[in-house]
């Protein structure tokens, strides 16, 4: 996993392109005009602050919610998709940030939802197989895949729901703060894992506010600001550009503060000096 | 990638966590069984343990009560509700309420007697008639639930009302229809019972497949690389099933023996805790009511799943409204009224299913309708009037219904939800 950068593929046939997609919520627009594009074996990182409008784009990808206007292009096809089925059926698996499991049945039926093997005679040994695997191919630290989802901690959860993404064999996976509840080997773990999928060819969408690792596996960063896109940087953007993006001025809360630790860091230095 | 070490001895897939103790062999389903009960995961507990308590409570006030005689009859007043409340579990399943099974078991018991009885259809058409009409309810209901979002507890509040008006409209002034004693629904609802040996031979084959199923599911997993349940285990546990049941058999059979209506109700509890547990229907009806939006996420149809739970349940207590008819040779006005919806609920609570969704089985109706009606059969031979046994059986539902909310409540502070 260490020389992915020297021998990337080349960005390939978009995957997904989004134009002018709008999703409002009765007076609210939510989204306005969003232009997107992911190709095959692409890492899109989608940052943005509170209420950019990066889960809701997500959830209209997802085929939860439904795009107001706007057009949706999945391998060359126009698509619309009227619900969950339809953007699963397509190949657009999602990991939300708030999981969506139940939490009453075990880990094997959570990741089985929906795409039960023999719909009629349960096969419970082979889903469980199936389970293990993926969750080791995630270096998963899960105790028993036969407990409920409630007896598992936040890190065990997201893992879980990543495996879930993973069943189907998707081709783009989209991942909403697929780290923020990690530990620092399982963020890794996803992290590697990201480069995996990217490497198998698969596009990725990746929603963080963690910059560092946006920086460490996208490919391109899109930026939205209150529903808008605002901009695409590449991983080798300064930080303040990113955040001056995200937040939509030069002079803002984060760049006054890095401004006041610096001065005051030259002051103690200074002070040392003396 | 170096976090992939292989051990020398690798252990079986679902064995590798250092931290989990695996409890194996006898002792360990024991302690097993002890942990998830100081958890909260009481499964069926409570209702042995009521059932104990109220058997030794009536027993010693009068002898009759736990007599051969007694308990056949006892079985078969227990088929009709229970039927009843079989369909109250699916309904809890998904988190919702029929409130007005007693008056659709009612009034299908009113369509067959004016149907079979007073226009001389066939009585099977008359039947299919009235579980048609039946499922139609369940239909109405689910569209009002899915498309107008209307809470069930309400529809089905005002379904009560209305539908026993439709019972009392086409029972007419005559208000009550005798159907005939000779006829065959009649003789299944109050005298047609198994003979002796067919009795022990359902419960032999029932523990065998018990040890069958047991022992290929621990067949599959050790060629699978999984660890499998233990053979003692399974052999305990087909053992004492197909022991303890045979010895009730032959209790029973000092009497008339086990009434086939008792027979078809455990059919369908059986049929239905497998298509709950076994099925991709059961796994999304569970999914719908433990978490409703990651059921939708998942590409459930969860419309689709709350038709199907509310068609069931009206067809379910349609069945019921039949089998009480045959039961009590008539479709009269009372039919369905007074405490059958509540012990229809009270029962499926009382067996262990949850009322708040996403938990149950279907063995809940069979354990809960036998508490309820040995309060009602207990109540009715010490003589009290029916004043008394209302108040009792409330009280017994609280109960049941605290014991559910406790449960949880532990259930969650212990991560197993």
């Amino acid at each position: 996993m260490s020389n992915t950068s020297q021998d990337m593929p080349p960005a390939g046939e978009p995957v997904l392109s989004l134009r002018g997609i709008c999703k409002q919520f009765g007076a609210v627009s939510a989204l306005t005009d969003i232009d997107l594009d992911v190709h095959a074996g692409e890492v899109v990182a989608l940052v943005g602050d509170n209420g950019a409008g990066k889960s809701t784009l997500v959830k209209v990808l997802a085929g939860v919610h439904q795009a107001t206007t706007g057009t949706m292009t999945f391998r060359g096809q126009p698509v619309t998709l009227a619900g969950p089925n339809d953007a699963l059926a397509l190949g657009i698996a999602t990991v939300f940030q708030d999981l969506a499991l139940c939490e009453n049945l075990d880990v094997v039926a959570n990741i089985f939802l929906g795409k039960e093997m023999q719909p009629y005679a349960l096969d419970e040994v082979s889903m469980e197989i199936r389970a293990w695997t993926l969750l080791n191919e995630l270096s998963a630290r899960i105790p028993s895949v036969r407990v409920p989802i409630a007896s598992l901690s936040g890190g065990q959860r997201q893992t879980v729901a990543i495996a879930r993404s993973l069943l189907l064999e998707p081709k783009l996976i989209m991942l909403d703060e697929p780290t923020a509840a990690l530990g620092v080997a399982q963020t890794a773990e996803v992290l590697n894992l990201i480069e995996r999928v990217r490497d198998r060819g698969l596009g990725v969408i990746m929603i963080s506010h963690n910059m560092e690792d946006v920086r460490a596996v996208a490919d391109r960063i899109v930026v939205l600001r209150l529903g808008r896109n605002n901009g695409i940087f590449y991983p080798d953007t300064s930080n303040q550009e990113l955040v001056s993006a995200i937040t939509g001025a030069a002079d803002n809360a984060v760049s006054r503060r890095s401004g006041r630790r610096q001065a005051a860091q030259h002051n103690v230095t200074g002070e040392a000096r003396a | 990638m170096s976090s992939d070490k292989v051990n020398p001895v690798a252990p079986a897939l679902d064995r590798a966590d250092v931290r989990v103790r695996h409890d194996a062999g006898l002792g360990g389903a024991v302690r097993g069984f002890i942990d998830r009960v100081r958890s909260g995961d009481l499964g069926s507990l409570p209702v042995v343990v009521g059932l104990a308590i109220i058997w030794t409570v009536f027993q010693s006030l009068n002898p009759v009560f736990l007599s051969s005689s007694n308990l056949v009859n006892l079985l078969f007043d227990s088929s009709t509700v229970g039927v009843i409340s079989l369909g109250i579990v699916c309904i809890l399943m998904v988190g919702e309420i029929d409130l007005s099974v007693g008056s659709v078991s009612g009034f299908a018991s009113a369509i067959v007697g004016v149907l079979w009885v007073n226009a001389g259809v066939p009585v099977v058409i008359a039947i299919l008639a009235a579980l048609a009409v039946g499922a139609v309810f369940g239909v109405v209901y689910a569209a009002l639930f899915n498309r107008l979002g209307m809470p069930s507890f309400v529809s089905t509040l005002a379904g009560l009302l209305a539908v026993l008006g439709m019972q009392l409209y086409i029972l007419g002034s005559t208000g009550s229809i005798n159907l005939p004693y000779d006829s065959a629904l009649v003789v299944l609802g109050q005298t047609l019972v198994m003979p002796a040996f067919v009795s022990y031979a359902l419960v032999l084959a029932a523990g065998v497949a018990i040890f069958a199923t047991g022992y290929s599911t621990a067949a599959r997993r050790r060629a699978a690389g999984l660890t499998p349940p233990s053979l003692a285990g399974i052999v305990a546990r087909a053992l004492a099933f197909t022991v303890a049941l045979e010895l009730v058999a032959f209790y029973l059979n000092q009497d008339r023996g086990i009434p086939w209506m008792f027979g078809l109700f455990v059919g369908l509890v059986v049929a239905m805790d497998y298509a709950l547990k076994r099925t991709k229907w059961g796994r999304s009806m569970t999914a719908v009511g433990g978490n409703r939006e990651a059921a939708r996420r998942s590409g459930i149809n969860v419309r689709g799943i709350y038709m199907s739970a509310f068609v069931l349940c009206s067809t379910l207590a349609a069945l019921g409204g039949v089998l009480s008819a045959a039961r009590l040779a008539s479709a009269s006005q009372q039919a369905g009224t007074g405490d059958v919806n509540l012990n229809a609920i009270a029962a499926a609570v009382i067996g262990g299913t949850s009322l708040f969704g996403g938990r149950g089985s279907a063995y809940s109706a069979l354990l809960g309708i036998i508490v309820i009606q040995s309060i009602a059969s207990g109540l009715t031979l010490l003589d009290l009037s029916s004043s008394l046994r209302y108040m009792i059986t409330g009280a017994v539902l609280a109960i049941a219904v605290i014991v559910d909310s406790l449960a949880r409540r532990s259930r969650v502070s212990h991560g197993r939800a």
